[in-house]
């Protein structure tokens, strides 16, 4: 879902190997489920299909998901991890507020142009995908030469404290920085409810930044003199922080950056972090072939469950696999079998037509629809294809009726599509204003959906299907709607009574309402010319709309 | 013979120079409604002079049909017969007349007559019975004098068969004249004025093709609700509350009404804890705590899964194929390759023997019998509620390679969570690609055309 930038150049450098566009597109990039976006030169888009896989968005990710596909690295990818003796304590006023953080150094890193973009491009696309636009998983990376620990993650009272956010030169309150600061508005929702503020801050008392909104001036800046990181996730659950983090951190590791991990103290227990302990899950060897329809052996399994990253641990009646720490996306052995089908190759698959005893059928009511359809033309009419998407001022005030409990989006994209249509007349008539400069007669319909609001109804609404037929022509009058309407009728052998109907869209003495076992089937008649004027129509219209779910039922 | 086809035969032969044709006109003065009806009862002046012949009356003693009577009035009181007052008296003036024709009468009594031999007197009474509503016609009659040119006379003097037959009537073939006679040869390049028949919406058309072969396909149509809650449009999807997908920017949201009720609370829990912690699919879930409040939402539906969701939901057959085609909404801006409604045309087929090798089976059987493609190439993707999940592209003949369609197997966490043992799969057709190739239009639009001219002219597909 997330589009990726990255430059081939420095995608080759990760992986190793000459990378061009001609290598990279018709497989690897299948294997990540990417598809090109844009090329300009070196730098490509790539949009990652794969909404649960944040590992995969930034250069370091891809290369090292596709680095099987060039090299012969196979499995998990191992890191060096050493302990520091950094503490990183918890206060126990952030817990119901923002409880989790998870922290790394990363300690003689290069930093790079591509570094730099790559690190603002993984924290944002974690972040706002992953993250839930901050609020699952927010990334701070400081420089780490200028704090000093012990570092503190602790709330504080809006107009406690007072820091420098990153990019301004004045000292603010927490509460200020929430409605002053670009980010701070952008993200003050996620703090407002709560009467304190987390914040990370070192034994100096030196402000590193207010997660989830904006790191400190002071220490939040990464330049290419930067040499060691300090990295934190906050979030609101433990291992949504732990993935963000082993995200950020191997990206650093491939790049370089040794990684030491930091004691997170929660006061009853103690976690170290970054964590890298694989992941486990065990996949029955029937499932698999029930899945994908191919005997595989075991040799043939191990070797594309490691290309995919996976380390085959046991196989007795099923395989025990491990998968990296910052993997999330695997919640079910379906998960890791999809994985052996892409590493085998989708295209080797031999497709197999299976043969169902299934009978084909066309749903009553729309081969009902349909016959009705079919019918229609027969009396000269073109058939038309609306929106059912429409707006109050089709429905109501050109129809020249009071406004109807309606159907009413609360997002419209603009204000012709505010409302989902009660009747088909109103769409057949704005079709007509149209085409006013074509020739007349002009006889139009439509068979189609509209909703009506029900509060007995599961969803407090019905979908029922109606006709709606229009002739616009010097000679458009009561008779021919008539004619039209006793058609369909006694063709469908329904015995049925007209009675005068009082619709302000008609003329008055020139509307009936069609009944048929004490219900209203419709109505039709002569429009008014007010409405005709509404729609800046010069022809008469008769027109008439049909209920043909009741028609159905009554049918039936 | 219809003055109109001998007025086309004349023409014709004018054009051609076979003959002249002189045009005069006459006006004729002939009885109308009235006329005749007072022919018979004679004028409503007349009889009203009748009544008064003995009495003085008051007018409601007066037996003449009121909207006759005021004319009667005037019309007598003109020829000073009468006297007004409380009462009608007939006057000397009167009296006399009782004994004499009016003009008026004589002049009905004439008829048909030509305007231009009318008497002063009668004139008279003409202009006056003009005001009157239907009691005389006036017609002109256009008298044309045909005659023959030297080509014409030429003509006559050659084997001409003159006795030509302009239309074949009922009359002409059962008193069997036409046996020795031909009929005249039309001019059948002449251009004749368009005409449009009354017909079906082209992509309508279209998707009724498709839906034909999926049915000869044993696939068996299913429908759902426009407005949706959110359970069935993504929670009994899984697709977790806080999903990207389901936010305010992908999806639309209604303002009125806005919240709808969910199914049993059998269903309504198993689909909770798939989603908090897997419940007995073997799933980890996603691990965060299900709303009920947000699942009841209601909106407008955003894909055609949500069809398949309910039918899920109401319990499939085994071995079973369903298909789709779903109205569906999606906030964007509308352009030539965006809209914010349109079809969608999906299913699911479930059996015991469905893996990802049948999947891949059925999906090029549709490549081939509904896009008529040659070849077929299988790409990884994703989708949220199928795993493995797959795309298709298919080389169409003219098209080249065009991604037509995605399917899955439904994962664990929906079946299981719904009661359902076997596996799903889950297909989606692009169709409106090919739509628009069949419909030759560049622009999605026309796909629900606003443009009579269009479909009128539209080619059939």
């Amino acid at each position: 879902m997330p589009t990726i930038d990255i430059s081939l150049k420095d995608l080759s450098k990760l992986v190793g190997k000459e990378i061009t566009l001609e290598n990279f597109e018709p497989e690897a990039l299948l294997w990540i489920k990417g598809e090109i976006d844009g090329i300009d030169g070196d730098n490509i888009k790539i949009d990652c299909k794969e909404s649960n896989r944040p590992d995969l968005w930034s250069t370091e990710g891809i290369a090292r998901a596709v680095s099987p596909f060039y090299t012969k690295e196979r499995g998990i990818r191992k890191y060096n991890v050493e302990d520091s003796d950094v503490y990183l304590h918890v206060d126990r006023s952030v817990d119901k507020i923002r409880p989790y953080i998870s922290a790394a150094i990363i300690e003689d890193i290069t930093i790079t142009d591509d570094l730099i973009k790559q690190l603002i491009q993984i924290q944002e696309k974690v972040t706002t995908t992953f993250g839930r636009k901050r609020k699952v998983a927010a990334i701070g990376i400081y420089d780490f030469d200028k704090m000093t620990p012990p570092i503190t993650y602790k709330a504080f009272k809006p107009t406690e404290l007072k820091f420098i956010p990153l990019g301004f030169t004045k000292e603010m309150t927490l509460k200020d920085i929430l409605i002053h600061h670009p980010k701070g508005q952008e993200f003050a929702h996620l703090l407002t409810d709560f009467d304190k503020y987390p914040i990370v801050i070192d034994n100096k008392d030196i402000v590193a930044s207010m997660p989830p909104v904006i790191n400190s001036e002071s220490t939040g800046k990464v330049t290419e003199k930067t040499k060691n990181l300090f990295i934190e996730v906050t979030g609101i659950n433990l291992d949504d922080t732990q993935v963000a983090l082993n995200i950020v951190v191997c990206a650093l590791a491939d790049r370089g950056g040794k990684i030491k991990t930091v004691l997170v103290d929660y006061g009853e227990k103690h976690l170290r972090t970054p964590d890298f302990t694989p992941k486990k899950i065990k996949v029955k060897f029937t499932e698999i072939e029930k899945i994908t329809g191919i005997k595989f052996s075991l040799k043939e399994l191990k070797d594309l469950l490691e290309k995919q990253q996976y380390e085959v641990k046991k196989a007795k009646d099923c395989l025990e696999v491990e998968y990296p720490s910052y993997r999330q996306d695997i919640m079910h052995p379906v998960d890791v079998i999809e994985d052996i089908l892409i590493s085998y190759g989708y295209n080797k698959v031999t497709p197999i037509l299976a043969n169902l005893a299934t009978t084909g059928e066309i749903s009553p009511i729309e081969e009902f629809c349909e016959d009705i359809r079919e019918l229609i033309p027969g009396f000269g009419a073109q058939e038309l294809l609306n929106f059912t998407l429409t707006n109050k001022e089709i429905l109501f005030r050109k129809m020249n009726l009071k406004e109807e409990n309606c159907i009413e989006i609360a997002n419209p994209v603009s204000n012709k599509w505010t409302n989902l249509r009660n009747a088909i007349i109103p769409s057949l008539m704005d079709f007509l204003e149209h085409n006013t400069s074509q020739e007349y007669p002009q006889q139009v319909y439509e068979v189609g959906d509209i909703v009506i609001i029900n509060d007995r109804s599961e969803t407090k609404t019905d979908t029922r299907k109606h006709l709606a037929w229009a002739l616009a022509d010097k000679e458009a009058n009561f008779t021919k709607a008539k004619q039209i309407i006793t058609y369909i009728l006694t063709g469908l052998n329904i015995d049925f009574q007209i009675e005068e109907e009082s619709n302000d869209s008609f003329i008055t003495g020139r509307c009936a309402r069609i009944i048929a076992n004490k219900k209203v089937l419709g109505y039709f008649g002569e429009i008014h010319p007010k409405v005709l004027q509404n729609f800046s129509i010069e022809f008469p219209i008769c027109a008439l709309e049909l209920d043909l779910t009741e028609l159905f039922t009554l049918k039936k | 013979m219809q003055e109109v086809e001998v007025m086309r035969a004349l023409q014709w032969m004018e054009n051609k120079n076979i003959l002249k044709i002189k045009t005069d006109s006459k006006i004729i003065i002939n009885l109308g409604e009235f006329g005749k009806k007072y022919q018979k009862e004679k004028l409503p002046e007349r009889r009203l002079l009748e009544q008064l012949k003995d009495n003085k009356l008051i007018l409601s003693e007066i037996n003449i049909p009121k909207e006759e009577l005021n004319i009667a009035i005037g019309e007598l009181k003109k020829k000073a017969a009468i006297n007004l007052g409380k009462e009608v008296e007939i006057t000397e003036q009167g009296k006399k007349l009782l004994t004499k024709e009016f003009l008026e009468e004589k002049l009905l009594k004439t008829l048909p007559k030509e305007l231009k031999d009318l008497t002063d007197e009668e004139k008279l009474a003409y202009e006056n019975l003009k005001k009157r509503k239907d009691i005389i016609l006036t017609e002109e009659i256009k008298t044309r004098t045909i005659t023959l040119t030297e080509l014409g006379k030429k003509l006559t003097k050659e084997k001409l068969d003159l006795d030509l037959i302009e239309t074949l009537t009922p009359k002409i073939i059962q008193d069997k004249s036409w046996e020795n006679k031909s009929f005249r040869k039309y001019d059948i390049k002449t251009t004749v004025p368009r005409t449009y028949c009354g017909k079906r919406q082209p992509y309508m058309q279209f998707l009724n093709k498709i839906k034909f072969k999926l049915v000869q396909l044993g696939f068996k149509e299913i429908s759902g609700p426009l407005i949706e809650t959110e359970f069935f449009n993504f929670d009994v999807l899984f697709q977790p509350q806080d999903h990207p997908a389901r936010t305010w920017t992908d999806t639309y949201h209604l303002k009125n009404p806005t919240q709808g009720k969910l199914p049993d609370d059998l269903v309504v829990n198993r689909v909770k804890h798939a989603h908090e912690n897997g419940g007995r699919t073997g799933s980890t879930g996603w691990g965060y705590k299900w709303n009920i409040e947000i699942a009841k939402q209601l909106m407008p539906r955003a894909h055609g899964t949500a069809v398949s969701a309910r039918k899920m939901v109401q319990g499939i057959e085994v071995p079973s194929k369903y298909f789709t085609i779903a109205r569906v909404y999606r906030p964007d801006v509308i352009d030539a390759t965006h809209l914010i409604e349109f079809n969608q045309m999906e299913g699911i087929v479930t059996d015991p023997s469905i893996s990802f090798a049948t999947l891949l089976g059925m999906l090029k059987h549709f490549a081939i019998e509904i896009a008529g493609a040659e070849e077929v190439k299988f790409f990884p993707d994703y989708y949220p509620f199928t795993e493995p999940s797959v795309q298709m592209s298919a080389k169409h003949p003219q098209l080249g390679w065009i991604e037509l369609g995605g399917a899955g197997i439904f994962r664990p966490e929906i079946t299981q969570t719904l009661g359902i043992d076997t596996p799903v799969m889950a297909w989606g057709l692009g169709i409106d690609r090919l739509a628009m190739f069949k419909l030759g239009i560049k622009d999605i639009r026309y796909l629900f055309s606003q443009d009579l001219k269009w479909l009128r002219e539209a080619r059939m597909i």
